[in-house]
């Protein structure tokens, strides 16, 4: 007998399986200030994280089906704070009337010696970014606003170009799974913001090329 | 913490493993050691599945220790360390495809304190393993010569030289607060251990 899903086993192993939920959406760069001012009214009574992280994507191929990939991040205005290493399952194709992006995630954090260990496991660095933005929450919701740019030189976080015009708003919750209500809380958020931003569920294995 | 040594010592000859640990035990507290509790030290070893490179498979190992629950370590035998928080050993398990978990090695650990110094025993299937921690020092340094002394005290001439994590750093820190020295003995005595061929499956007994 095969073993349920993710998704309806709130514990595996005695430990709790995880899961994001996800909206997605992006804001021109003019309208960055009126977003802000927008996200200020609605969360939570406090000043809004601005944060400079940088991001490695590492990907580990084995012998058949798609490369096991891990994100670990480190913050660049807080260096001597923990690395962040997660890892995002693939999408749940579950119910389609669910309102939110859901997939399993593990969040580790981790010493310094993240990438050496990494590289010693067998992961190679597939691509690098620079993200700062701001972070709002609200109640178990958090809102990133961040703006992405590309590292010119690998490991040089100084020397960066925006890879866009644009900055990348996502609202996401973490919770046990099986709680599926929360992604009706999050698209009543998502509708107050609108029509600053649409943020939409947005399954990232179909923009792969 | 302080700086920690951890060292083997062999079964007294025509006495099982637990009445050499009774001995040990004995004579701690004629030391004046007071036994405090108990707290475990586990070692998981993973070999990666795939071998794209063609190189020898390294073993990946992951040790927890009950005086840090929350933490966990993931250690290369003479290759970098990561600590961890205990999430990193769910992260092993959606890695089972490209690690494999070897057979374990676990042991029960006893231990006790007395003002200065605290020792613990490991007992595995056929050794004991004395760890002692000089907590006011983070020298190895400048306290090896008083923690041999002081093992020498309820060892005899079991003491070992001056442990290969502290050898590369006489004069620097130890640094304790991570436990990554302390682990690093623990698993080059484990490992000592396997490669003397030594029958069956290393069983935790707690003292």
């Amino acid at each position: 007998m095969e073993a349920p899903p993710v998704t309806v086993m709130p514990v595996t192993g005695g430990t709790i399986n995880m899961m994001e939920y996800l909206l997605q959406g992006s804001v021109y760069d003019q309208a960055l200030e009126s977003l802000l001012h927008r996200l200020r009214g609605l969360c939570d009574n406090m000043e809004p994280e601005t944060f400079t992280d940088h991001e490695l994507v590492y990907l580990l191929k084995g012998q058949q089906g798609n490369p096991f990939i891990l994100r670990a991040r480190r913050s660049l205005s807080h260096p001597t704070s923990p690395w962040h290493l997660r890892y995002l399952g693939q999408p749940e194709v579950g119910d389609k009337s669910r309102h939110a992006l859901v997939r399993n995630c593990v969040d580790v954090a981790a010493s310094h010696s993240l990438p050496e260990f990494l590289n010693e496991m067998g992961f190679r660095m597939d691509h690098e970014f620079v993200a700062n933005g701001h972070m709002f929450r609200k109640g178990a919701m958090k809102i990133v606003v961040s703006k992405l740019s590309r590292i010119l030189v690998p490991g040089n976080t100084e020397n960066t170009e925006r890879l866009s015009l644009s900055y990348l708003v996502e609202l996401n919750v973490l919770a046990p799974a099986g709680q599926d209500n929360m992604s009706d809380d999050m698209r009543s958020f998502a509708e107050q913001l609108k029509p600053l931003v649409h943020l939409e569920k947005i399954d990232p294995s179909k923009q792969r090329h | 913490m302080g700086v920690t040594c951890v060292c083997q010592v062999p079964v007294a000859e025509g006495k099982s493993v637990q009445q050499t640990v009774d001995i040990v035990h004995k004579k701690l507290e004629q030391l004046g050691a007071v036994k405090q509790g108990t707290f475990c030290v586990d070692c998981e070893t993973y070999h990666a599945t795939g071998n794209v490179s063609g190189q020898p498979t390294k073993l990946l190992y992951m040790m927890h220790n009950s005086e840090t629950p929350l933490s966990c370590m993931a250690l290369f035998e003479g290759g970098p360390c990561l600590i961890a928080d205990s999430n990193f050993d769910v992260l092993m398990v959606k890695l089972k495809s490209h690690f494999q978990k070897c057979q374990g090695t676990q042991g029960g650990v006893w231990y006790c304190d007395n003002e200065l110094q605290c020792q613990r025993d490991i007992t595995l299937t056929f050794c004991v393993f004395p760890q002692v921690e000089y907590c006011p020092c983070v020298v190895p340094g400048d306290c090896w010569n008083l923690t041999k002394e002081f093992m020498q005290s309820f060892l005899g001439p079991s003491v070992p030289e001056l442990p290969s994590v502290f050898a590369a750093k006489p004069e620097g820190l130890f640094a304790p607060s991570d436990g990554v020295d302390t682990m690093t003995q623990y698993l080059e005595l484990f490992n000592k251990l396997r490669k003397q061929q030594i029958p069956g499956r290393f069983a935790g007994k707690k003292v």
